[in-house]
């Protein structure tokens, strides 16, 4: 074999050795992207239904209050219009920004409640309660199982060398469901 | 979610000895870094669970914990629900709820996919107790029904201390709304507490057949092991105190079960 040819084959080995490494290195780091991208979907499928359950709670929930505290229309008119509009928002932003909304003026709806103390010991109410603070609790879970896998797929996407890919490909950092300060200690319904 | 099998770049080894490892090694070095990036959580690790009773805070007599112990296999072999109890002395600034949820989740209560669960979970020293339920549990077992089982059955006792009557209770009126679902009768749900008290018949009875057999030779012969039998037999009612009694006997009820945050929370 002569040199020229002996060398041919070397730098054609690695080559083949380039494009292979490249090609799994591809191949591995796109298919984590995919599936961190679904368990971020799956997450978000799991939080929009507890909201779904708060959105379909809240009916219930207005009218058995107005039936106590008739004249609190100002609240109930907050907490009907902010369910309008988280129902009707499409995208995963525009929901946890509308949900933010709710669940503000559901706390003002909660702090009408404690001026009732009839409302307050009624059987229906107290069950009503019960099933509001659940929801309310399932979505924090649901929230932060969400949050954690948003969490794994942004630094996935952000962190070196498949944050060039994930450019490439289109995978966006995904938003958070961040709760602000203001509504953190937001439906409290504490007993 | 981490570990991306991404490390191919070692196939070409065979390719026998390849010039320019430095290229090589670089490649390696890229490869190995996309697998290695984990997700960074820093949190205290939560307790492992010992069986069907995990009395971590020591608050529940030996009695109740036995009884809880029977009702938990009983309920897990006629309805596949698995009914587990936690108690901790304190989450350590964590919210109670929350913890409760991450317990059920990091023990897996119930069979995963099915999620029928149940976890009865006391923090003492925030004196907040949860009823969480599985996702498999929400319909039989919704949330106002959580609630207003420990309003009936479990904070009367809680507020007075009584951790193991509350909860032992609490674990009966579960399993009735579980047994519901799965036809099989569970015991009444009631004041359950019997305190130990030696039948005056019973200690007669001893002592008479004590008397007969030191009557005799062969009886007197045998009076230490009565002896130790005794004592053996003592030593069992006489502990007050749950100890840990290492793995929870074999309880199968752990197997992936995942909770919501259904269920239901109250101050006590």
């Amino acid at each position: 074999m002569s040199k020229g040819l002996k060398a041919f084959f070397i730098v054609l080995a690695v080559l083949v050795l380039i494009v292979l490494a490249s090609f799994s290195f591809l191949k591995g780091t796109y298919n984590s992207f995919v599936t961190l991208d679904e368990a971020v979907k799956a997450a978000w499928a799991q939080v929009d239904n507890q909201l779904q359950r708060r959105y379909d709670l809240i009916p219930n929930l207005v009218e058995t209050v107005k039936g106590f505290a008739a004249q609190e229309q100002k609240v109930f008119i907050e907490v009907t219009k902010a369910r309008a509009q988280a129902t009707g928002a499409r995208t995963v932003p525009e929901k946890i920004e509308a949900n933010n909304e709710l669940t503000s003026a559901l706390s003002r709806l909660l702090v009408v409640v404690e001026r009732y103390p009839e409302l307050k010991s009624n059987v229906n109410f107290l069950r009503l309660q019960d099933e509001l603070a659940g929801t309310e609790n399932r979505i924090a879970v649901e929230r932060r199982r969400y949050n954690e896998a948003v969490r794994a797929y942004n630094v996935k996407i952000r962190s070196f060398p498949a944050n060039l890919l994930a450019g490439f490909f289109g995978f966006e950092k995904q938003a958070f469901f961040e709760v602000p300060e203001a509504a953190k200690a937001a439906p409290q319904v504490r007993f | 979610m981490k570990g991306y099998s991404s490390t191919g770049g070692e196939r070409p080894r065979g390719r026998g000895r390849v010039p320019r490892t430095g290229i090589c090694a670089f490649l390696l070095a890229l490869l190995l870094s996309a697998a290695l990036i984990a997700p960074i959580r820093a949190e205290a690790p939560l307790p492992s669970p010992m069986g069907a009773v995990n009395d971590f805070a020591g608050v529940i007599p030996l009695p109740d914990r036995k009884a809880m112990e029977q009702l938990a296999a009983q309920v897990l072999a006629k309805t596949g629900a698995a009914i587990v109890v936690a108690t901790v002395v304190s989450t350590d600034g964590r919210d109670p709820d929350e913890y409760a949820n991450r317990l059920f989740e990091s023990w897996g209560i119930g069979k995963k996919g099915e999620d029928r669960g149940a976890l009865i979970f006391v923090a003492v020293k925030e004196r907040r107790v949860r009823i969480e339920t599985g996702y498999g549990l929400e319909g039989v077992l919704p949330d106002g029904l959580a609630g207003s089982v420990l309003d009936r059955y479990v904070l009367p006792y809680l507020r007075k201390g009584e951790y193991g009557p509350g909860l032992l209770n609490g674990m009966k009126a579960v399993a009735a709304v579980v047994a519901g679902d799965g036809g099989f009768a569970p015991p009444p749900v009631e004041r359950p507490r019997q305190e130990r008290k030696t039948s005056p018949f019973g200690f007669l009875f001893l002592i008479i057949v004590l008397i007969l057999l030191l009557g005799t030779r062969r009886g007197r012969a045998m009076l230490p092991y009565i002896l130790l039998m005794m004592l053996s037999g003592g030593m069992g009612g006489g502990s007050r105190r749950g100890g840990f009694g290492g793995f929870g006997g074999g309880f199968g009820g752990f197997g992936g079960g995942m909770s919501g945050g259904g269920g239901a929370g109250r101050s006590f």
